[in-house]
């Protein structure tokens, strides 16, 4: 009765008539592709694949999850904001007069080792609020310029800060111009911790995008002083806090590797940190953080990678038991086609 | 004329003289031969005398001209034999007294497999009417060969042929006529509306047949509403006697009045109004030429091709453009909406979250294939299955697989996926380090961790999605995905003043990073959790019927681990 073995055995008889004699027939070609009759696998839901797929999910997740949580607990991070605690208590309701005077900026401040740390301790400074991925603020630098020295005039991009009467500014642009300046000297027990400043940039943007024979000129010479100046000497592929500076940060908070310090701290030691507080943070209320952290195979502090893999893995974990007891308490004759609704009321509509 | 050989010809002639039948031959000498253009042929011939003649025979027209001005006076009495009533006189006299040997009947066969063609089409929810030029005992002989028509349906027939109308036509009162055929085809429906209510609930509707002059007269009268109203409450409609043009007007009063999809089948000249009118027009090229395949949309050579035509393509199609229609919404979404929550931690200033380049190629490169692989090759069920079982073809009717929910919950999945990849990245890349020599994630990064992600997730979602894994389906999705890698690295090595941000982002920043790649499985996995979870619930609580049909395909072939292969099935039956 079933009418559809004419068309499909033609399909299959055709390949093997080829070496029959030929008639006179105008059926096409037969091939598996442009019959739609490649070999395929049809993989559907069924009660085993649900349970292996999300027990599989929880085998692998949960131990990533204990690794990593434990790669960030590993982590030690010391933290220490200090924007308002660095402004004496008299000035503290005009923090942006105090900021632009010419008032000593110097700031001591102490830091308490919690666990041991071993080097390299990365030293990195933190604002909050400072949005460095402002479309505007981004466009605000000329690639040009920073790699050539036959580009100098190639200042487009980077008004307001392009040009002042002595010629272009170089490096141009917003970025550079907000350089960041605070900077941080470090003692232990009256010795002075070494902070080195050397590889805190990527390589490529040192190798390049910064030009070896590219110098800094007519930098900070407006009348706003937007930030840190640069040493006129030394070659922008050198400057590598500038360098660092003008990767601009992807969120409104961020860090920004300072420098590296090369030896081990103890647990309860004390660091003494002389700290220049130079920078206008608080213009638009940005918070400034100095952080020293160690680095697991992981990266730094952050739960969030540990505690989600967790949380997913004990998730499909927790459904697969569900599921299970629900196909035992409850099994389902699969697949039986008395369950199709056209099946369940013969008399059809 | 009793004898002919090559050269003779022999004649028993009545002699003048002696009245008496006397045989001569005579020498056939040339014949001249017949042809269309001179409408005549001669012969010339020596008689015993040994005189030449020219004997020539033609059509009365051509052979007129040919006369000698001195011969024309047997030309009327002859002209006189010639004529149609003698002609049908001696015709007459002859045609008598006639002994009778027999009866013969013409079939006008039916094509193979026409009937179970129609049974199915009719299982699967589609309202077959059938409209025709032959009389209605013909037209009704047919309806019951091809299982339209079934013992037990009662007929509603409305004609034009009783005697009270065949009575004025006599008559030949042209507007008494009128009035009187539209009062009679309008009462007809009215009988059989009333018929029909009397049938409600009951499993076998009647059927409706009308013929071509009573349908002039709803088209023109007036009476298409009510018509209309009875004819789609009937199982099945028959229209006798019908020209091309009711045909096309048929089909338009169908398709405007109920609102549904039309498909209309024909094979001859007189089928192209209503192919053309149809939504889906069908010719059937063959016996009857090629006028009905030349305007039609499909061309079949074959009535019975039909089921597969509308069983497995129809429904496969149906499936398909639903689906690639949704996911396309999904996942331009998913991309998009991460651009828009990231605008809301930069300050809203339009700065994209991905370099320029990534964005341009995302609806090309690295996610386009797959859909169309999705579109051109996806099978939820086999052919022989959807042949089986042609109720599957009701979703496509009830448009199950494209209505609003649908639509709505893959926005929402895009939705959702967004949030996830977006919040997830950020929120495992906020500002400590990301390597073990201290870099933290920057613009640039985290364009990267956040795009990588978003193309994991809806190749991924492709892949949990579809029926049907060819090696095409695992080429163009993984390598949809490879490609993206590859891509990253090609552009990455331009040098920076074109490639800005991305260069050597993936072989410098990203690559070595195992937080990178670790970050990636876990978005990618949490994305798709939620839509894996619907899907268990849902095929396994509240199948949809293709589902169903799809795990009794697998039962059914068990044996096999786990992989069903199409051409295994096919040979086994």
């Amino acid at each position: 009765m079933n009418s559809s073995t004419p068309s499909s055995s033609a399909a299959g008889a055709g390949s093997a008539d080829s070496t029959a004699p030929r008639r006179n027939s105008k059926r096409p070609k037969y091939s598996r592709f442009t019959q739609q009759e490649l070999p395929a696998c049809k993989p559907i839901l069924t009660p085993k694949w649900v349970i292996g797929t999300f027990l599989l999910v929880s085998v692998i997740f949960i131990p990533i999850g204990v690794v990593s949580l434990f790669a960030s607990r590993d982590v030690v991070e010391i933290v220490d904001r200090y924007e308002t605690d660095c402004i004496p208590e008299a000035l503290r309701n005009d923090k942006v007069g105090f900021i632009q005077s010419d008032r000593s900026k110097t700031c001591q401040r102490t830091l308490r080792v919690p666990k041991d740390m071993k080097q390299p301790i990365y030293v990195y400074y933190q604002l909050d609020n400072f949005y460095q991925n402002h479309r505007r603020y981004v466009k605000s630098r000329s690639d040009q310029q920073l790699r050539n020295n036959g580009s100098l005039q190639d200042t487009g991009p980077c008004k307001p800060e392009d040009n002042v009467a002595g010629g272009p500014i170089v490096p141009c642009g917003l970025i550079a111009w907000s350089l960041f300046n605070d900077t941080y000297g470090f003692t232990r027990n009256n010795q002075q911790l070494n902070v080195s400043k050397r590889g805190i940039s990527w390589k490529s943007d040192r190798e390049h995008k910064f030009g070896k024979n590219v110098f800094p000129r007519n930098f900070q010479n407006g009348t706003l002083k937007g930030g840190a100046t640069l040493d006129p000497d030394v070659a922008l592929s050198d400057q590598e806090d500038l360098i660092v500076w003008m990767r601009t940060a992807a969120l409104p908070t961020f860090r920004k590797l300072y420098g590296k310090i090369e030896v081990d701290l103890q647990r309860d030691e004390i660091i003494n940190v002389t700290l220049q507080n130079n920078y206008n943070t608080y213009s638009f209320s940005g918070k400034k953080k100095l952080v020293l952290s160690t680095t697991s195979w992981l990266g730094g502090k952050n739960d969030f990678v540990g505690i989600a893999y967790l949380t997913v893995g004990g998730l499909c974990f927790f459904l697969a038991l569900v599921f299970l007891l629900i196909y035992l308490i409850k099994p389902r004759q699969l697949g039986d086609p008395s369950y199709l609704s056209w099946n369940r009321n013969p008399s059809g509509h | 004329m009793y004898e002919r050989t090559q050269s003779h010809i022999s004649l028993r002639e009545l002699d003048h003289e002696s009245h008496q039948k006397i045989d001569r031959p005579y020498e056939l000498l040339h014949v001249l031969e017949f042809s269309s253009s001179r409408r005549r042929m001669s012969v010339i011939v020596r008689n015993v005398e040994n005189q030449l003649l020219l004997l020539s025979k033609g059509s009365d027209s051509v052979m007129l001209e040919r006369l000698s001005k001195n011969s024309q006076d047997f030309v009327a009495v002859t002209m006189d034999h010639v004529k149609d009533a003698l002609i049908e006189a001696a015709a007459d006299e002859i045609e008598r007294d006639l002994i009778l040997l027999g009866a013969t009947a013409v079939e006008d066969k039916l094509q193979i497999g026409v009937p179970e063609c129609i049974e199915k089409l009719e299982n699967a929810g589609i309202k077959i009417w059938v409209i025709t030029g032959d009389k209605m005992e013909t037209a009704i002989n047919i309806g019951y060969a091809c299982s339209l028509l079934r013992e037990d349906m009662e007929q509603i027939v409305i004609t034009l042929d009783s005697p009270e109308i065949i009575e004025l036509e006599k008559k030949g009162d042209k507007e008494a006529v009128a009035k009187a055929s539209r009062e009679s085809v309008a009462n007809q429906i009215r009988r059989g509306t009333l018929l029909l209510s009397s049938y409600e609930g009951r499993s076998v509707s009647p059927a409706l047949i009308i013929d071509g002059k009573s349908l002039s007269f709803v088209l023109s009268q007036n009476l298409e509403g009510s018509f209309l109203h009875l004819a789609v409450s009937c199982a099945s409609v028959i229209c006798c006697r019908s020209t091309p043009k009711q045909k096309a007007l048929v089909t338009r009063l169908v398709k405007k009045g109920t609102g549904r999809t039309t498909l209309a089948i024909g094979d001859g000249a007189n089928d192209v109004g209503m192919l053309q009118e149809a939504d889906i027009g069908v010719g059937i090229s063959g016996v009857e030429g090629m006028q009905a395949a030349m305007s039609s949309d499909f061309a079949i050579a074959q009535f019975r091709f039909l089921e597969r035509l509308l069983l497995v393509h129809g429904h496969w199609c149906y499936r398909r453009i639903s689906m690639m229609v949704c996911y396309f919404f999904y996942k331009n979404i998913a991309f998009g909406f991460t651009l828009f929550w990231f605008e809301a931690y930069a300050s809203f200033s339009g700065q994209p979250a991905y370099n320029d380049w990534y964005m341009s190629c995302y609806n090309v490169f690295f996610t386009s294939l797959p859909v169309i692989a999705l579109g051109v090759f996806d099978q939820d069920v086999s052919p022989r299955l959807c042949l089986m079982n042609p109720e599957l073809y009701k979703e496509g009717i009830q448009d199950i697989l494209f209505s609003w929910p649908r639509i709505l919950g893959w926005i929402l999945n895009g939705i959702i996926c967004s949030v996830v990849v977006f919040f997830f990245t950020t929120s495992s890349a906020v500002h400590q380090a990301f390597r073990g020599d201290g870099r933290v994630v920057d613009f640039e990064v985290l364009g990267v961790y956040m795009y990588s992600c978003v193309v994991w997730t809806v190749n991924c979602q492709m892949a949990i999605s579809i029926n049907y894994f060819t090696w095409m389906q695992h080429l163009v999705i993984w390598g949809s995905i490879a490609f993206w890698y590859a891509f990253l690295l090609i552009y990455g090595a331009f040098p920076p003043l074109f490639s800005t941000t991305a260069y050597q982002v993936f072989v410098e920043a990203c690559g070595p990073s195992p937080f990178f790649w670790l970050g990636t499985m876990l978005v990618v996995v949490s994305c798709l959790l939620p839509y894996l979870l619907y899907r268990t619930v849902q095929t396994e609580f509240f199948p949809m019927p293709h589902d169903s049909i799809q795990k009794w395909q697998r039962e059914t072939s068990d044996g096999r681990r786990g992989k069903l292969r199409e051409k295994d099935t096919l040979l086994c039956k």
